[in-house]
Order: C-alpha cells, then structure tokens, then sequence
C-alpha cells in the first residue's frame, strides 16, 4: 500500500480477522459434540502470510475435554475476542495514523 | 472481508442456540403431559448440535475459506420408560390405576437452559467484537 510498515499492519490486521473468525467458530460450536478447538499459530502464520502463504488453522493442545469430545473453553474464547478486537484497534489506528502523516506532507507541500 | 462471515458463524449460533431454549421450555411446558398427538405421555426432547461451514451464495463468489457454523443436526425423542404415579382417581390411570406421566428433571431443564442463555450471550458477544473491528476499519477510510 504506502509503504512498509503499512503493509505489515496490513497483513496483521488480516491474520487478526482470520484469528476472530476462529474464535467466532468456537464460541457457536461450544456446545457441539466432538468439536474441537481451532486457532492460528499468530508468529508463524505471520512470517509465512509475509511469503505469500495463507494461514492454515490448527487444534491447540492442552485443552481439556468434556465428556462429550468437545474442548472449547469459552474463557479463553472470550479472552481472544476481546485480545483480538483490542488488537484490530491498535492495527487500524496506527494505519489512520499513517495516512494522517502523508496528508499532512501534501497539505503542507501546498503552502511551501 | 473475512470479517464479514464471522458474523455468519455467530448468527448460526444464536439461532441453534434459541432453538435449544425453545425445546427445554417446551419440555417445562409439558412436565405433566399425559395426553400426546402419538398417544401416551409426552416425552423429552433434545437436539443434536453438528458444526457446518457457512457460505451463503453471494459471499462464496468472493470468499474461499468458510467458518465452521453450527445447525441443529437432529431432535432426538427419550426413548426411556414413562414415569408412573398412582392416580387411581386420573382420568388417564390404567387398570391398577397408574397414570404415565413425562420422565424429565426440572431442575435439569433449568441447567440447560442458562447454558443455552450463556452460550447464546456468547455468540452475542462475538457478533460486538466483530462489529466494532469492521467499524474500525471502516473510520481508516475517513482519515
């Protein structure tokens, strides 16, 4: 897009959404039997999103079972949702910030 | 904007979640249910909850990865033994003057129901989140 930076938090705020849909995913299969939880590993889908790659989601280990073969916590499904949505915050207020910084080069530009 | 399809997915959600709170207040409802449409008691009912991926037509043009939703794969009949009470005087009493009344625990019906009101708030709660990081992508367009 602009430059650098702005394409990283690109990337970020795509592998977020991607993470949220997860989460999303989760907390509707809470109650599914045999449904298991899925996540994204957020560093290493990172640095394959920066070659192209699509994240691929995976079933975190050390999650606890119910009786039923489902092992979704909705503690830490609730924890992710609001991390991530905190997380998309921060990602698309730095990005305003950024446009904010190349348009005030071009408004100053016009008085010089 | 994958965004988009998790709202999807929590919809689902919602909407097998208030299904299931449908089905343990009908199951309330009919605690002393003697007389059915098949005849006999009336007898507890329950549902099946299997995950799905959510596409509608319109975004599968534009989306290739769909989230897992939920939709109600069945509603399963108990199929256990009536509950008998000695009721000589009931009008549905047989011969030695039992009547076969539900087997259900209220108390049961009452757990399942907040889970179903919890798990259902939780999809809402989903649906927030998502809502205000689509907000917060849109506000990157007025800067």
């Amino acid at each position: 897009m602009l430059d650098a930076t702005t394409s990283n938090l690109q990337r970020y705020m795509d592998l977020l959404s991607t993470r949220q849909k997860l989460v999303a995913s989760n907390i509707a299969n809470a109650d599914t039997p045999g449904y298991k939880t899925e996540d994204i590993d957020f560093q290493c889908e990172y640095a394959s999103l920066l070659n192209g790659q699509p994240p691929l989601a995976y079933e975190p280990p050390g999650l606890p079972e119910k009786p039923d073969g489902n092992n979704v916590s909705m503690d830490r499904e609730t924890r992710m949702l609001a991390e991530n949505a905190l997380r998309f915050n921060i990602a698309s207020n730095l990005v305003t910030g950024q446009i904010k910084d190349i348009r005030s080069a071009i408004d100053e530009g016009k008085n010089g | 904007m994958s965004l988009f399809s998790s709202i999807q997915v929590s919809a689902s959600g919602m909407a097998a979640q208030r299904t299931r709170a449908e089905m343990l207040v009908e199951n309330m409802a009919n605690a002393d249910t003697t007389r059915t449409a098949e005849g006999g008691p009336y007898k507890r009912k329950d549902v099946v909850f299997t995950s799905e991926l959510q596409t509608s037509p319109f975004s599968a043009v534009f989306q290739h990865e769909a989230g897992q939703g939920v939709r109600i794969a069945s509603v399963v009949q108990d199929t256990g033994p009536p509950e008998l009470r000695y009721l000589p005087g009931h009008p549905d009493a047989d011969a030695n003057g039992y009547v076969a009344f539900p087997r259900l625990n209220p108390a049961e019906e009452m757990v399942d129901l907040l889970n179903a009101s919890r798990s259902y708030e939780g999809n809402v709660a989903a649906i927030t989140a998502v809502k205000d990081m689509i907000t917060n992508s849109v506000s990157i367009l007025k800067s």
